[in-house]
This record gives C-alpha cells, sequence and structure tokens, in this order.
C-alpha cells in the first residue's frame, strides 16, 4: 500500500514538473522549428525569466492587491517583456547568422555560426546575472508553493496523495500556454506564415511573407516562452545565474525526443522526461534521475530516431 | 506592364545576365526559352527580388522594382511559381492556397478563386486536407499554380511548371496555363526549356543564351527562324 501511495505521489510530481518541461521545450522547438537556429541561450533565456518574474512580484505588483495570485500574475507579466527583448536580439542579432542573410551559406555553416552566437549569448547573459545579481540564489516566496490539496485514497483509511498547490496551479498555466500557441501556429494567419516561412523560406517571400519578420516574431516567440516557463518555476525553484545550463540538456532532450521541428511532439518529449526523471526515483537512487532520463532518451531513439512526432510526410 | 531593361546579374563575379531588356504588356503571354544555365531562373529571381542585379531597371507598372524589398512585391500583383514547385510541404493543400491568398486582392477575391481554382483543378478540391509533400509532382505543381493565382496576381510568372513531368502532365499542365490565360485574360510570364510547348501559346518569347538574349519576336517570326528551328524545335 505503501508503494502504491508513493508511486503515485511520484506521478503527480512528475506531471507537474513534466508540465513546465513540456513548456520549456515548446519554446525551444518553436524556436528551432521556424528558425532553424540551434539556440544554446534558451535556458539563460528562462534564467532571465526567473529574475524578471521576482523583479515584478517584488517592485511592480502591490501583495496587497493581488494577494496569492502575486507570482502568477508576476509570470504572465514576464510575457510582454521577453517579447520585447527576444525580438530585439534576434532584429540585431540571430537575424545575422539565420534566414536570408545566411542563405548563400550552407546549412553547415550557417549552424556553426549560430552555435558560436547562441553559445556566447548563453555566456553574457550568464555571467551578465553574475555581475548583476550576484551568486546567491533567489527564490520568489509565495504560501502556495507550502500547502497542498489532500486528496484521499479509498484502499484504506490513512492513504492520501497531496497535490502541490503552486506546482499544480503551475501545471494547468503551461497546458493552457502550449494549447494557445498550438492553436495560434495552426490555426491563425500570422500562425500559418510562420510555418510556411519554415517551410519554405524563399517560397514564402514569393507569397508576399515577411520572412524576416516572421523569424523575428518566431524568436520572440520561443523567448517569451522560455520567460514564462522561467517564471512559473521560479515560485519553486530558486534561481541563480548558472540555473539555465541544466534546463537547456533537459529541452533538448525533450525537443529531439519528441521529433525536431514538431510543437506537440515537444511537449510530450517534455512531459515524458519529467516522468522518467521523477518516477526514476522509485527505483534508483535519486543521483541517478538524469542518468535515467538519458537511458530512456537513448533507448526510445534506438527504436524510433525520428522521435515521438518526426516528420514523415515528406515525399522523396 | 513589366519593362526590364539593360539588367545585369553577377554571381561572384561570374556574369549571369548580360544586359537583358524584356518587355511584357498588359494581356500577353510572353515565353522565355532557352537551355540550362542561360539565366532564366535568375531572371526571375531579380524580378521577385531574391537575387539582387548589380545594374539595370525594372519597372513594373511604372513602380521601380529596387526599391521595394522581395517581400513586399506580390503586394504590387506579381506572382511568381518557383522552379521545382517549392510548395509548404507540411502544411495542407488549402493551407498552401490561403498562403497564395496573403496579398490584400487575394483575400478580397478569395472565394471566387477557390472556385476557380476547384473547378479548374478538380484533383486539388479531392486533396483539400491533405498534406502538400504528400502529392505527386503533377498535384504540385497544380498547387504551385493554384497558390500563385490566389495572390490574385496581375502577372503571372511561371519558372519551368514542366520540370520533372511526364509528358502528359506536362501537357495538362501547358493547357491549363493557357486556358488562364485566355479565359481570364492575365499577363503571363513563362520560362521554359521545353521550347515547343512554350512557344505553342505564346504572342512573344525571348530566346536566352548564356545570360543573353539572342533572338526575340512573334511565334511567327522565330518559328521561321533557322536557328530556332534546328536548335529547339527539332525541324
Amino acid at each position: 500500500m505503501i508503494f502504491v501511495e508513493q508511486a503515485l505521489q511520484t506521478l503527480v510530481a512528475g506531471l507537474s514538473v513534466g508540465c513546465i518541461y513540456g513548456l520549456l521545450c515548446v519554446g525551444l522547438a518553436l524556436i528551432f522549428g521556424i528558425m532553424r537556429v540551434i539556440n544554446f541561450a534558451q535556458g539563460d533565456l528562462m534564467m532571465v525569466g526567473m529574475y524578471v518574474a521576482i523583479f515584478v512580484a517584488s517592485f511592480v505588483l502591490p501583495p496587497a492587491v493581488f494577494g496569492v495570485a502575486t507570482p502568477f500574475i508576476a509570470a504572465l507579466l514576464v510575457v510582454p517583456v521577453m517579447f520585447i527583448f527576444g525580438y530585439l536580439l534576434s532584429w540585431v542579432l540571430i537575424s545575422r547568422t539565420a534566414g536570408l542573410k545566411a542563405a548563400s551559406l550552407t546549412e553547415g555553416d550557417a549552424h556553426q555560426a549560430q552555435l558560436i552566437l547562441s553559445l556566447g549569448l548563453a555566456l553574457i547573459l550568464q555571467n551578465g546575472a553574475h555581475i548583476l545579481l550576484g551568486s546567491s540564489p533567489a527564490a520568489m516566496i509565495s504560501p502556495l508553493s507550502s500547502s497542498a490539496w489532500e486528496v484521499p485514497l479509498l484502499i484504506d483509511d490513512f492513504s492520501a496523495i497531496f497535490f502541490n498547490k503552486a506546482r499544480t496551479v503551475n501545471a494547468v498555466i503551461c497546458v493552457v500556454i502550449s494549447v494557445v500557441l498550438f492553436w495560434f501556429i495552426q490555426k491563425t494567419r500570422i500562425g500559418k506564415s510562420l510555418r510556411a516561412a519554415a517551410s519554405n523560406s524563399e517560397a514564402a517571400i514569393y507569397m508576399g511573407i515577411n520572412v524576416s519578420k516572421a523569424h523575428n516574431i518566431a524568436f520572440a516567440l520561443g523567448t517569451a516562452i522560455a520567460g514564462i516557463a522561467g517564471g512559473l518555476l521560479v515560485i519553486y525553484y530558486p534561481v541563480q545565474p548558472h540555473v539555465g545550463v541544466d534546463f537547456v540538456i533537459i529541452m533538448y532532450a525533450g525537443v529531439v525526443l519528441g521529433g525536431m521541428g514538431s510543437i506537440v511532439g515537444a511537449f510530450w518529449g517534455g512531459m515524458t522526461i519529467g516522468l522518467v526523471q521523477q518516477l526514476s526515483t522509485l527505483f534508483v537512487p535519486i543521483q541517478l534521475q538524469n542518468t535515467a532520463i538519458f537511458v530512456v532518451f537513448l533507448f526510445v531513439l534506438l527504436i524510433k530516431p525520428e522521435g515521438f512526432f518526426g516528420r514523415t510526410v515528406e515525399r522523396a | 506592364m513589366l519593362r526590364i531593361d539593360q539588367l545585369n546579374v553577377t554571381y561572384g563575379g561570374l556574369q549571369a545576365l548580360d544586359g537583358i531588356s524584356i518587355d511584357v504588356k498588359a494581356g500577353e503571354f510572353v515565353a522565355v526559352v532557352g537551355p540550362n544555365g542561360a539565366g532564366k531562373t535568375t531572371l526571375f529571381k531579380s524580378i521577385s527580388g531574391t537575387v539582387i542585379p548589380w545594374r539595370g531597371t525594372m519597372l513594373f507598372d511604372g513602380v521601380d522594382l529596387a526599391t521595394l524589398a522581395a517581400y513586399e512585391r506580390p503586394h504590387l500583383g506579381i506572382a511568381h511559381v518557383p522552379e521545382g514547385r517549392k510548395v509548404f510541404s507540411g502544411m495542407t493543400v488549402f493551407e498552401n492556397l490561403e498562403m497564395g491568398a496573403s496579398t490584400e486582392e487575394g483575400r478580397r477575391r478569395w472565394n471566387d478563386t477557390l472556385d476557380l481554382l476547384f473547378t479548374m483543378f478538380p484533383r486539388l478540391k479531392d486533396r483539400r486536407d491533405q498534406y502538400a509533400g504528400t502529392l505527386s509532382g503533377g498535384e504540385q505543381q497544380m498547387l504551385a499554380i493554384g497558390r500563385g493565382l490566389a495572390s490574385a496576381p496581375k502577372l503571372l510568372m511561371l519558372d519551368e511548371p514542366s520540370m520533372g513531368l511526364s509528358p502528359s502532365m506536362t501537357d495538362v499542365i501547358f493547357d491549363a496555363v493557357a486556358k488562364i490565360h485566355k479565359e481570364q485574360g492575365l499577363t503571363i510570364l513563362l520560362v521554359e526549356q521545353r521550347v515547343a510547348e512554350a512557344l505553342e501559346n505564346c504572342d512573344h518569347a525571348y530566346v536566352l543564351e548564356t545570360g543573353r538574349v539572342v533572338l526575340q519576336g512573334s511565334l511567327e517570326e522565330l518559328s521561321s527562324d533557322d536557328r530556332v528551328r534546328r536548335a529547339y524545335l527539332g525541324l
């Protein structure tokens, strides 16, 4: 009985972590899928989002007015800030190594320039945060992260699982954002233009689509998503300038697992990683949870190299 | 409608177009023919703005195209159906057509255009929710032309629509293009390697060789020219 209770409790933890990872992966997949840019600074953009959320919650929003909702509203307010930041980054820097400016380069050459640029950006963000904010971890204090809803299991009188309030609300927000984003990309004209620009940028130009702007919007959206995911994460996970390093690896694993370029796939890839990370603690020591992720990762790719939702519609 | 004067394009010192002058009048069907590497696609890309010419002017309805970015030119009424079709393979047939209608005029006439396209190419209607990447070559070409027409253009530019298609499919495509020209009165600029088919329907043709216009004239003038008869028509 204790094992069942423990397993369910771990499953709940896995789902809530998985939702955040899923959202993080969606942001990365958006940038990769539309711009074909490999962005190693994605984890650090998340870190910036975490700090922005703390800043907004502590200095902009009066807690007396918003009460326990303060951290979540702060996370939502990260979106416009990071959208603008991402748009500027893409417009000023990334666009020089992507899209049309790089069209004269071979794919490999363009990717090398992007890799170095995004790694440089990652270093600047990390060390910039270090200089400005110091290395001691910061956290957002929310009463919700130390309280839980208790759901009794009906197998006996005392077993129950706990839903941490902050994590549960977070998970719901992550799912809602992912669904809205998916709808936006699939159904709206702007979303379709982004997909067209991703599918064939030359043809997209012949349709009258401003491909450079489409790329900037994609990068800005990806940045905003990294930001809000960070803003939600910081409610129970402390931030320090190098926090992005651990997360960017998880994000890449999730995106590859889901199938490169697929946004739905990226969410499920992130979810899988969250679940594996938490559920593995039932069987192996907690220090091995990240090892478990990559064992599963390799195993999935061995069976399905294109990932869960890899594109196979292409006709030769 | 489209006047190109002394157009020069170089790729890293290599001369691709050498002083090309071409004139397309409203309502005309103009063909540009010539062998591989003559600069036909480069000419089209210069008009669309994905290749920047080194010298020369291009006027479309009196607007200097050099003053507009590539993505702004379709909004003037230029539809470019690119070589190799370049459909949006991960999007459905219907979504591809929607992307064609990104121009204001295209959106305004969307319902009419859609009726027209589905009557002209019933296969596209049958496959409207299928991914474009799963279509056959001929169907993709229909889609590429349909996507161009969806912008409700003044000038339709077709870059080698016969590429990679079977002879019977090529006929279907050329018939459709001729029909669009006759029934809609649409101005057409066609680039082709299949000279005989291209000349068949055109009002005026240019023969391009290694970046130069070596010959031009009406269908009668060209088909009575010995060089064209020998080199291109096999007569």
